[in-house]
């Protein structure tokens, strides 16, 4: 019999590969957790965990999150460029919590017109003769589990402009996560501005 | 494995790992295009009216944005509109002053079950086998509209009946356009709670057949006679705000209550003193407390006026019911009933309320007759603190009630009435006829029927077309309350959200189909569509009282819809215009069934979850436990604790109750507050079918009732049946909400 040794380096590969084969493998016994529906585990009768897979609990921990990807290549360069403002297509971000995503209807009072002939208008279209709306996916959000409540008005009335959050939308194509909302940032600017840093007044 | 290739290794299994799972979740439903522009995340609040009971409360439904999953043109999506969140009681409406029952709370359920009728459907199979094909709204009209042109050119007298709850407003309006024009048509009222008893003794003894209204804010002294009106009788919410105020919002006053029933009720639990009476006996009771207010000179009896002469011997004086003669057909002890006569006469403005069993004898009428007398010798109608009928409340008022259920089961099986198409709203009959009556045999017999029906319920099922109606929040709604404040109340409130399934409001698929028809039943209805006749409801009234605020008859309808309806103080009027009638003397209540066969008196008693059982598909309602027993999601019997004892049933034991006209089987309850020669039973389990929390559960106490009549009116004497037990041997599940108090030593019966 010969005798079998194992380098610690190939012994610890071994063990990841091993915790890894095993996500993989949750992963494809239990669906994909999306970045936008709530987190629902797979509860017991004793226990419901917060998050659906373990990929997913490490990812928040992290804060790995997946890039959505968009149903129409929208592009905030050329629509920006041409003269338009936030508030034109965002039109709740001053009176309210939501800063609004117009449905097509909204887009195609332009587009009936404008650019006909290019695809992405092509299936902005489509969905219009559907009767769908378009399902753009959430770009920036919490996690449910911070249980923050996030309101828009106030911060528009304070004077923050949308880069500070959001970017130079006007750099940007498709939207992108270009600015991280840890918590740390969010308390930064509160600090800066005076703002209250009281837990209630965003967790409630 | 070297060091540098472990760290490539891990590098790269790292970064996939981190990659994983991004992209277009599968699965995701197709959103559809929002038909409203709301701002999400910010609520509105809007008027409404609850329909769950006949109170007719104002309420407010907060309403936000928010996503529904549902169906359009035959696809699952997900539709972003105006969503009702929650209801409450609207501050302003003169009924419900800004409080809400729980079983107004639960109307939030009926739109979002999930067991709704979702779109029209005609019937497959053989009637009552619950096979529906799914149809458009144009074809289900169509089918509608064709049956009843049909009957309407030939018009053959008696072709056309309606089932219906009990409706006001222009609903009913629109349903006696109907009925005028379909010859001999039948209305018939399938509700098994309602106020026909009282308005018709109401109209012997003061003139005014309406149900009146209890001010009981300003009362002194509170006698009712088996009326739950803390509970489920007439206008429960503006009752118990009117208690409130007569025990805390006057400093120093508290006022008495004395409850006199067989059973404490809630409204019982909440006297200062309960009086056992052997049901039937009430009217007799009453009379009693008359005879020594009478012969202690505490009040002339000429007072009485016209209701004092309704009641044989009254002139007199009441001889027969000196408390001596009655204390043992009452069972109150003599010195009882003085004492409390005493404090009556003695605490004005005292009022006394009857209802509930008291007028569910066959002897309920009379019941009625003397407490009115009562009522007016104590000086109580048409005073603050007594029974208030307000001037103008009554437009509505019917000169003749909707037809018995009965009659009309009787005469359609027997081919007296030759119905040809059954329209059926708001109404179960199926369920809240008692077996005996026949009804299932009737319907069997009517080649059409066409039902309105939300859910599938026992009477759904025998349809041959439904025509689903919206949810009551997704409706124009319009009310005239008859009872629950002195003001007059004309209530209006638009939908507050958008239908969330292919279901169109009644009254408009009704104004389609009268439209369709044409004639003479087009020019009675000629709105297209149900706000259009509310509107002109509205016009009629700005003329007919004029407003102090608004301008012109727009501006009264635009504020009308801002706040819920339009109400103004009325003068209320006195006991006049009553006259006629000859005294009646006391009848002894029969009861169904020998009393040597049947030994115990069956009390059935409305829920205060599921009112008359048309609550019980609501799962908050099914879940909320019962207030004095806390059961919840089951029937009960209620027992005395000694007749348990003597029959050997413990809490739990299955226990078979028999009526001469059926039997049904229920849980035991040891409960001190029940006569010890009656049982109880709630109604509203026993459903055979209503969604998937009601089918199959419990009993339904309806169902064994003897087909006995109030003399004197044609209503159901439900009170009226006799029933003996059995142990089935068995125990059944009985779920409790809350822990079970023993018998308090101090509630005893004789």
């Amino acid at each position: 019999m010969c005798r079998f040794r194992l380098s610690n380096y190939l012994r610890i590969a071994i063990a990841v590969g091993a915790v890894v084969l095993g996500l993989a493998i949750l992963q494809r016994v239990l669906p994909a957790q999306s970045a936008d529906t709530a987190a629902q585990g797979q509860s017991s009768d004793q226990f419901t965990p917060s998050h659906r897979t373990i990929s997913g609990a490490i990812r928040e921990f992290f804060y790995i999150r997946s890039k959505p990807v968009q149903p129409i290549a929208y592009t905030h360069k050329v629509h920006l460029g041409n003269g338009m403002q936030c508030t034109d297509c965002h039109v709740g971000v001053d009176q309210g919590p939501d800063a609004r995503i117009p449905s097509v209807n909204f887009c195609m009072t332009c587009h009936q017109v404008i650019a006909t002939d290019k695809p992405e208008i092509k299936k902005l279209a489509a969905y219009k003769a559907r009767g769908e709306d378009i399902p753009w996916q959430r770009v920036y959000g919490f996690e449910p589990e911070a249980h923050v409540k996030f309101n828009h008005a106030p911060h528009i009335r304070a004077g923050v402009d949308c880069s500070v959050c959001h970017g130079d939308m006007r750099q940007q194509t498709v939207a992108e996560r270009k600015v991280d909302h840890t918590m740390g940032f969010c308390i930064d600017c509160h600090k800066q501005k005076g703002a209250s840093v009281d837990c209630v007044t965003c967790h409630y | 494995m070297e060091r540098r290739d472990f760290l490539k290794i891990s590098a790269i299994a790292g970064a996939t790992a981190a990659l994983e799972g991004c992209g277009n979740p599968d699965h995701q439903l197709i959103r559809f295009v929002p038909e409203e522009d709301l701002l999400p995340g910010i609520a509105t609040w809007k008027p409404s009216i609850c329909t769950q009971c006949p109170a007719g409360c104002g309420m407010m439904v907060r309403v936000m944005q928010g996503e529904a999953e549902v169906i359009r043109k035959g696809q699952l999506g997900l539709l972003k509109m105006g969503l009702a969140k929650k209801l409450e009681g609207n501050p302003a409406h003169p009924i419900s002053q800004g409080k809400l029952c729980p079983r107004g709370q639960a109307g939030l359920q009926v739109t979002y079950h999930p067991d709704r009728i979702k779109n029209p459907l005609v019937r497959e199979g053989a009637r009552g086998s619950g096979q529906f094909k799914e149809i458009g709204w144009d074809d289900a009209i169509k089918q509608l509209a064709s049956q009843l042109s049909t009957l309407h050119t030939s018009n053959p007298p008696g072709g056309l009946a309606f089932v219906t709850g009990p409706l006001r407003g222009q609903r009913k309006t629109i349903l006696d356009a109907f009925t005028t024009s379909f010859q001999g048509s039948y209305a018939v009222g399938a509700a098994f709670l309602d106020d026909s008893v009282a308005r018709a003794a109401n109209g012997a003894s003061f003139g005014h057949a309406a149900p009146g209204t209890v001010d009981l804010a300003n009362s002194n002294y509170v006698l009712s006679f088996g009326a739950d009106f803390l509970g489920t009788w007439n206008s429960p919410v503006a009752q118990n705000v009117g208690f409130g105020h007569m025990r805390k919002g006057r400093p120093g006053m508290r006022g008495k209550f004395v409850q006199f029933e067989p059973r404490i009720s809630q409204t019982g639990a909440s006297a200062d003193e309960f009086v056992a009476v052997q049901p039937g006996a009430e009217g007799v009771l009453a009379l009693a407390i008359a005879h020594v207010v009478i012969a202690e000179k505490r009040k002339p009896l000429a007072s009485a006026g016209h209701a004092g002469s309704l009641i044989d011997g009254w002139a007199q004086g009441l001889p027969d019911y000196a408390p001596e003669k009655v204390a043992a057909q009452t069972g109150v002890k003599a010195e009882t009933i003085a004492r409390i006569a005493r404090e009556a006469a003695s605490h004005d403005p005292a009022v006394a309320i009857i209802g509930d069993s008291a007028t569910a004898q066959t002897n309920g009428y009379f019941n009625a007759l003397a407490v009115n007398a009562l009522n007016a010798l104590l000086g109580s109608v048409g005073k603050p603190g007594g029974i208030l009928f307000g001037a103008g409340l009554n437009a509505q008022a019917s000169k003749s009630g909707p037809a018995s259920l009965e009659l009309f089961a009787s005469q359609v099986s027997s081919g007296a009435a030759p119905v040809k198409v059954l329209l059926v709203y708001n109404a179960n009959p199926i369920f809240s006829a008692p077996t005996a009556w026949g009804v299932r045999a009737a319907l069997d017999k009517i080649p059409f029927i066409a039902s309105f029906a939300s859910f599938m319920d026992e009477t759904a099922l025998l349809a041959d077309l439904i025509l689903p109606d919206s949810s009551p929040l997704e409706s124009w709604l319009d009310d005239v309350p008859p009872s629950g404040s002195a003001k007059f109340v004309m209530s209006v409130a638009p939908p507050a959200m958008a239908p969330l399934h292919d279901t169109r409001s009644a009254p408009d698929v009704l104004l389609d189909v009268a439209q369709r028809i044409g004639g003479d039943l087009a020019k009675a209805l000629p709105w297209k569509t149900y706000d259009e006749a509310i509107q002109a409801a509205f016009a009629a009234l700005y003329k007919e009282k004029g407003s102090k605020t608004a301008k012109d008859a727009d501006e009264f309808w635009s504020r009308a819809k801002d706040q819920g309806g339009w109400w103004t103080d009325e003068p209320s009027a006195t006991a006049n215009g009553a006259s006629g009638g000859r005294p009646i003397k006391a009848s002894a209540a029969q009861f169904d069934g020998e009393a040597s066969q049947y030994p115990f008196h069956f009390l059935p008693f409305a829920s205060q979850l599921f009112y008359d059982g048309s609550l019980a598909n609501l799962p908050w309602m099914q879940e909320a436990p019962d207030p004095l027993s806390t059961v919840m999601w089951g029937t009960w019997l209620e027992i005395n604790p000694r007749t348990a004892q003597k029959l050997n049933i413990q809490r739990g034991d299955l226990v078979e109750v028999s009526s001469p006209h059926g039997k049904l089987q229920a849980p035991a309850l040891i409960a001190p507050g029940v006569a010890p020669d009656v049982v109880a039973m709630p109604i509203g389990q026993g459903h055979e079918s209503y969604t998937r929390y009601a089918s199959g559960r419990g009993a339904n106490p309806i169902s064994i009732l003897a087909p006995a009549t109030v003399e004197g009116t044609g209503a159901l004497a439900w009170a009226a049946t006799r029933v003996k037990l059995s142990a089935v041997g068995r125990s059944a599940m009985i779920l409790f909400g809350g822990s079970l108090t023993e018998a308090s030593p101090e509630l005893k019966h004789r």
